[in-house]
């Protein structure tokens, strides 16, 4: 046991140093998604019937395949026809587009759960289609849709670990070169669960603190995320 | 009717219909709306009185027929939808409050994103309306925290906030228990002695008897009969009348035409 | 088109692997699953805690460290094909998951179907084992095909343990082909099958029970 402390102590700092990446690529890739699932899921609720096979298939593609092969497509695939990224802003863009389907189906569920006769009371009162839903049925989803990203959010700091395999510097990558160093794969990467464990239950506390802060009575149908 | 002097009409409708696809629901109605008047419409639940209703604001779009607000052709084509709801008020059988916002809130929203109004102006109007209901002292409570009774109540307020010419009220009443439609029967009833123009689909004949100058009667979307309250209520001309009013007189509390749709 | 359809057939072996490996996954995460929520129900306080502690830890760690984690530890002590190992990693991940997903059917099944069984005569162990989780295995369906595709896209992490499945043939292709593109989106393509035809029955499995409740 104090084997694996004296480890600790010596992995703990460039562990860390890849903790901070995890967690920039985590606020990246959600601030990316909300940027494209909100606007999706208007879309797909308000949106023409013309617009829908295209958010099907976006949602298709990016729900329906492995976050893994996204990667692979985006970082080894695009160069092919042209498009090529930073193993950064491949992992970004990537993390960003991936989370964006999911918001979007966590957003829509919301809208979908404002009751219509809100729309018909604000168009009642003379607000138009667009004021209703900016005044009325947005700020009500985007309350009904907390849990729901709050598990996204969990979510994202997990799925961001297999960036290291495009030698993103991510906290996996960090433990990867740790444990072919000192030959200690078991010892890295139980503590990089730790880790991983910590980091999740300090921001579960903190979601949980701000659906509380936030919580409008009447306002708080949970919603389950991925 | 009771004597009203011959004004120019608030509201007037011309032959209005509206079918949903092939269905008519609303057929070929007509009537006009005088400054003050009260008119409580009744009829059997799916006869298209909400449907009508709606029409006359436009959140339904009629199928054919002319309606005017004032002199304006409200139905004419390039009439804006949503610079005539917000001159009329709607209070709705199942509230709609809106959930996120507090009374207060409920009130304002329409006065300062529509209307434009500064903030501090709202609020000052909105308290008027809240005293107005008898609701001012709930002004920070959420929608979730009110009685039904308080909860339409706070809806009255906030069609009130938007200064309309006309008040549309669906069954406003239906969905309370009975011992809370008192406080916002009360309500009506003051607002119709302040001289607020009123359209009311109810069956609540205590009601239309005290606050309505006309009564209307629906039948399948068209108007079967009309007139003043005492007459309708005691000799009504057609018998599909004096059977639906038996219906609901006989004491039955729960009539199969009380429940709105 | 022939590329595309030597690239499908050079990647049909990864395919049968990825299959196997997801469905062996998912029996195993399945037993650990049911025990644990019978364990987090009934169970005295140390088996409830136990279970809850393995369903809280493994689902705050990505799968992809659990499966680091088991196979270096299996391999610690016994030769194991990265086949079996990352099968069983894969398991006892998805074991955490379907813990949360038979414990909210279990606990959605009325107090009454209980006390009934006891009613009976029957022991407790014997009233879970044959009233309550037949019931709770129904409600559960529906999420354990949920669970089913999350698996299924799950099993590509097993890659980094170099088994043989459908990423890992696509990044043989890619390299000796020079068209990663082509590689890779053809994975995708059977990956997009499999979870549609997996929604697909979702679907069907909703309705037929929607009416039946
Ligand atoms: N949006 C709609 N689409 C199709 N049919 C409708 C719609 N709204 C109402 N209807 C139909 O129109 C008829 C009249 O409805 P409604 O106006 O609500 O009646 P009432 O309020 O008198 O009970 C009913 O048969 C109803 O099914
Ligand atoms: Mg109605």
């Amino acid at each position: 046991m104090t084997e694996f402390f004296a480890y600790a102590a010596m992995a703990l700092p460039d562990l860390l140093q890849g903790t901070v990446v995890t967690l920039k690529l985590t606020a990246g890739a959600l601030v990316i998604g909300l940027v494209i699932g909100l606007p999706l899921s208007l879309l797909r609720v308000y949106g023409r019937k013309l617009v829908q096979p295209v958010c099907t298939a976006y949602l298709t593609v990016f729900r329906g395949t492995p976050l893994l092969v996204q990667l692979f497509v985006v970082y080894y695939g695009l160069p092919e026809i042209g498009v090529s990224f930073s193993r950064m802003a491949a992992a970004f863009i990537t993390l960003g587009c991936n989370s964006g389907a999911y918001q979007c189906e966590y957003f829509r569920g919301a809208i979908q759960a404002v009751s219509k006769g809100q729309m018909t009371a604000a168009r009642g009162i003379g607000m138009s289609r667009f004021q209703g839903i900016r005044h009325i049925v947005l700020p009500q989803a985007l309350r009904l849709v907390i849990p729901a990203w709050s598990n996204e959010l969990i979510a994202m700091v997990k799925y961001t670990a297999i960036v290291f395999l495009i030698a993103v510097p991510d906290l996996m990558n960090k433990a990867k070169i740790l444990s072919s160093q000192n030959f200690a794969p078991i010892q890295t990467y139980v503590l990089v669960a730790l880790i991983y464990l910590v980091l999740v239950g300090f921001l579960s506390l903190v979601l949980h603190g701000i659906q509380r802060k936030l919580a409008v009575p009447g306002l708080d149908a949970g919603m389950e995320g991925r | 009717m009771k004597d009203k002097p011959m004004t120019r009409p608030v509201l007037r409708i011309e032959n209005l219909c509206k079918s949903f696809g092939a269905t008519p629901v609303v057929r070929d109605v007509s009537f006009d709306v005088h400054p003050s008047e009260v008119i409580v419409i009744i009829g059997s639940s799916g006869t298209g009185k909400s449907t009508l209703l709606q029409c006359l604001n436009l959140l339904h779009r009629p199928t054919s027929g002319r309606i005017f607000l004032e002199d304006q052709e409200i139905t004419a084509s390039g009439m804006n939808e949503d610079t005539v709801r917000r001159q009329m008020g709607m209070v709705f059988q199942e509230f709609n409050l809106f959930n996120h916002l507090t009374v207060l809130g409920n009130v304002t929203v329409g006065m300062t994103k529509v209307l434009g109004m500064p903030a501090e102006d709202a609020e000052k109007k909105a308290m008027n309306e809240l005293e107005r209901v008898g609701m001012a002292d709930h002004r920070h409570k959420y929608p979730a925290q009110l009685s039904g009774g308080q909860k339409q109540r706070v809806g009255i307020a906030r069609a009130l906030g938007m200064s309309p010419k006309v008040m549309l009220f669906d069954e406003p009443t239906s969905a309370l228990d009975p011992e809370l439609t008192g406080e916002v029967l009360t309500v009506m009833q003051k607002l119709a002695a302040e001289g607020m123009t009123m359209i009311i689909v109810s069956h609540e004949m205590g009601f239309a008897r005290e606050a309505a100058d006309r009564v209307i009667f629906m039948e399948n979307g068209r108007i079967e009969e009309q007139g003043p309250p005492d007459r309708m209520f005691t000799h009504p001309e057609s018998e599909r009348t004096r059977k639906f009013l038996s219906i609901i007189t006989t004491g039955n509390t729960d009539p199969p035409i009380g429940k709105a749709t | 088109m022939t590329p595309f359809v030597t690239m499908l057939q050079f990647l049909l072996p990864g395919l049968g692997v990825t299959v196997s490996v997801t469905l062996i996954a998912l029996g195993l995460g399945g037993c650990i699953g049911a025990l644990m929520a019978v364990f987090r129900v009934y169970g005295n306080p140390v088996v409830k805690g136990l279970a809850v502690s393995y369903s809280v830890v493994v689902r705050a760690v990505p799968v992809v460290v659990i499966i680091f984690i088991l196979f270096f530890v299996i391999s610690a002590f016994i030769d194991l094909s990265p086949f079996m190992s990352g099968a069983i990693a894969l398991g006892f991940a998805s074991g955490a998951y379907q813990t949360e997903i038979f414990r909210g059917a279990i606990l959605s099944i009325p107090q009454g179907q209980m006390t009934a069984a006891r009613g009976i005569g029957m022991s407790k162990a014997k009233a879970i084992r044959c009233i309550i989780l037949p019931q709770a295995f129904r409600v559960a369906i529906p999420s354990l095909i949920n669970e089913v595709t999350l698996v299924l896209k799950d099993s590509s992490l097993v890659f980094v343990i170099g088994v043989p499945e459908l990423m890992r043939r696509a990044q043989y292709a890619s390299a000796s082909t020079m068209e990663p593109l082509l590689a890779f989106g053809t994975a995708a393509c059977f990956y997009i099958v499999l979870t549609l035809v997996l929604s697909r029955l979702l679907e069907t499995v909703e309705k037929r029970f929607a009416v039946q409740f």
